[in-house]
Formats: structure tokens, C-alpha cells, sequence
């Protein structure tokens, strides 16, 4: 076997087992989680709206999620630094993401002019959904190989 | 003949005990992820939570039903059409900054900048419009809208200082055009800016 080379042997495993790299993949999934959650926490009014855009949730729901989902965030992306937490708060981004792109796609199925709401509310577009749904997949591919590799 | 065992199954007690082990691992892989489960579950819950508290010290809390934007401004409304306060009566009222700042605030007088417009563009009181002293006559052409459609109308002037006079000299000419409500701030904006409060520029 060789030594000074991982167990899978191709150069992608080899930066993917990085312990920096992931080090820096969890501080950029905080950083923006931090942020978004700050923001919304600033605004609630104008998150509801954005979550109202959705059409999915019941109005009786809409406001505890636009309540929660700021803190949610934040302790999240804090849990994610730490090394104690970080398997769990790096499953906790998974299935907000998954959540999130299940909600962006039957948007943008639905045809519906969704308003993101996540750094603070923008205007309702489609290009601007396609967009996010983008900016969330990645996020989501980067919240799988921080999960996988806790 | 020595048999060629697996790399894994040199003894058979090893053999048991790796197969225990991968065993264990898969059951652990499976429970972790229940674990995971139950981890975003108690986060959720610590969030909401969270957010209810915040909510609570909010001034203008979220109401726990959603209303659409339509609604909200309905009510808005309504809160605004029984907030209807008694107008403020000044009538040749030296001011405090106290009493000053409670006005600005919540904008209960129209409030009158005295000094030169190029000061006055340079930084005011916020909501204030110039009615300058040295260009009374032009200014007041452009806000006679404003004023003239209520002389009773609470007003406040100021100048730079408690030093300048033309404060005085503009609420004394509206006294004669018959403003019946109107307040010096003798503090200007000397006393505005060193309480540290903020500007506005046009």
C-alpha cells in the first residue's frame, strides 16, 4: 500500500479528506447561514411575506417558521463550528437545504413569483428563483461533504 | 498445506470478532442518523423557542396567525386612525432639548430651520424643512402650501445656537402673519449635534 496516499487514491478524495479544506467549507457554510439568519431576524415581517410567497404552508404556520427558522440558523451555524456538534448541525443544513429546494422547485414548477427571503427579501422573479435554487444546490452539496466527511 | 484464509479470518475468534464489529458499525451508521434526526428536532424546538422569546421583546411583536401585506397595512391603518393625538400647543414656548427631541421624534410640529439654506443642506434636524431668515420671503413663497393651510398648525423654529437671533426674528414674522402656534428652539442645532442626535441631509 502506498503511503501518502488516501485510501481511495484519486486527487478529488484526496482534497475532499482535507481536514483544512473541510475546516474552510464549514466556515463558509456558518458564515453564510450567520448571515441569513441575522438578517431575517432583522426583518420578520418582510420573511413571512417571502414565506407566504411559497404558497405551501397554512397562514397558521407561516409566522412560527418565519419566527424560528432565523434562530434556527444561527444556532446552527455556530454548532457547526464547534467540534462537538458539528456532525449534527451539518445534518440539521443538509435537511434544511433538501427542504428548501423541495420548496424552490415546486415554486418554480407552480410558476409561482417566489420572493427567496433569504438574505433579507428581494423582488419575486423567476430568474431570481432559478437562481436561488442554484446558490441552494451547491449549498447543499457543500453541507453533504461537510456531513459525510464529520 | 496451510490454507489460504481470508486477510480478515486468520483465527476463527478473529474472524467473529471483526464480523462483530461490522455489525456494530452498520447498526451504528443506521442509529446515527436517528440520532441526527432527534438532534434537528430538539434544535428546531430550542429555536422556536428562541424566537417566540425575541418575538415577545419586539416593540411591534409578529402576531403568531400570518397576515398577508394587505392586512397588515389594514390594521395599520386602523391603529393609526385611533392614534389621533391632540395638537401640540407652543404658542411663544422656549424649548428644552428634552421637549425638542420628543417632538422631532414624533413629528408633532412642522419644524423650521432659520439659518442659511447652504447650512441648512449641509445637515438639519431631521424633517426639517428652511425657512431661512435671509431668504424669508422666497422660502416662505415655496412652503406657503404648507403652512398657510393651517395657521394654528404647531411649528418650531431654530438657528444655530443659543448666540443667534434669527430664530427669534423668523417665529416674530410669522407671529405677524398670524401663526398663532409657534415654538423657538433657542439650542439650534448647536445643541442638537452635540447631544450627538442625528441628521438629515436633503
Amino acid at each position: 500500500m502506498d503511503t501518502g496516499r488516501s485510501s481511495k487514491g484519486n486527487p478529488v478524495s484526496t482534497i475532499l479528506d482535507n481536514p483544512r479544506f473541510l475546516h474552510i467549507l464549514r466556515w463558509i457554510i456558518a458564515g453564510i447561514f450567520l448571515y441569513a439568519g441575522i438578517r431575517k431576524i432583522q426583518a420578520p415581517e418582510a420573511f413571512a411575506d417571502s414565506i407566504a410567497t411559497f404558497q405551501l404552508l397554512p397562514k397558521e404556520l407561516i409566522n412560527l417558521l418565519a419566527l424560528g427558522l432565523p434562530p434556527f440558523e444561527i444556532i446552527v451555524a455556530v454548532l457547526l463550528l464547534t467540534d462537538w456538534k458539528k456532525r449534527e448541525a451539518a445534518f440539521s443544513i443538509l435537511v434544511t437545504c433538501i427542504i428548501f429546494t423541495l420548496a424552490l422547485t415546486q415554486g418554480l414548477l407552480r410558476g409561482l413569483p417566489i420572493d427567496c427571503g433569504c438574505m433579507g427579501s428581494g423582488e419575486p422573479s423567476t430568474w431570481h428563483t432559478g437562481l436561488s435554487l442554484t446558490r441552494d444546490l451547491l449549498l447543499l452539496s457543500t453541507a453533504w461533504i461537510v456531513y459525510r466527511k464529520s | 498445506m496451510i490454507s489460504q484464509s481470508n486477510s480478515y479470518a486468520i483465527i476463527p475468534g478473529e474472524r467473529f470478532v471483526a464480523g462483530e464489529i461490522f455489525a456494530m458499525n452498520e447498526e451504528t451508521g443506521r442509529g446515527k442518523i436517528s440520532r441526527d434526526f432527534l438532534a434537528l428536532s430538539m434544535l428546531a424546538l430550542t429555536a422556536l423557542c428562541l424566537g417566540l422569546l425575541l418575538n415577545q421583546m419586539r416593540n411591534h411583536p409578529l402576531p403568531l396567525v400570518y397576515q398577508s401585506k394587505a392586512e397588515g397595512l389594514q390594521r395599520a391603518v386602523e391603529r393609526i386612525s385611533q392614534n389621533k393625538a391632540a395638537p401640540v400647543s407652543l404658542a411663544g414656548k422656549n424649548l428644552t432639548l428634552e421637549t425638542f427631541r420628543e417632538i422631532v421624534e414624533q413629528r408633532k410640529a412642522l419644524i423650521l430651520d432659520a439659518r442659511p439654506e447652504i447650512f441648512h443642506r449641509l445637515g438639519h434636524v431631521p424633517g426639517a424643512v428652511s425657512l431661512s431668515r435671509e431668504d424669508f420671503e422666497n422660502r416662505y413663497i415655496k412652503l406657503r402650501g404648507i403652512l398657510e393651510k393651517d395657521k394654528n398648525q404647531p411649528l418650531v423654529v431654530y438657528c444655530a445656537g443659543s448666540d443667534c437671533e434669527e430664530s427669534e426674528l423668523v417665529q416674530q414674522a410669522l407671529a405677524k402673519l398670524n401663526f398663532t402656534n409657534v415654538a423657538v428652539f433657542r439650542g439650534g442645532w448647536a445643541a442638537w449635534t452635540q447631544a450627538g442626535l442625528p441628521k438629515e441631509t436633503p
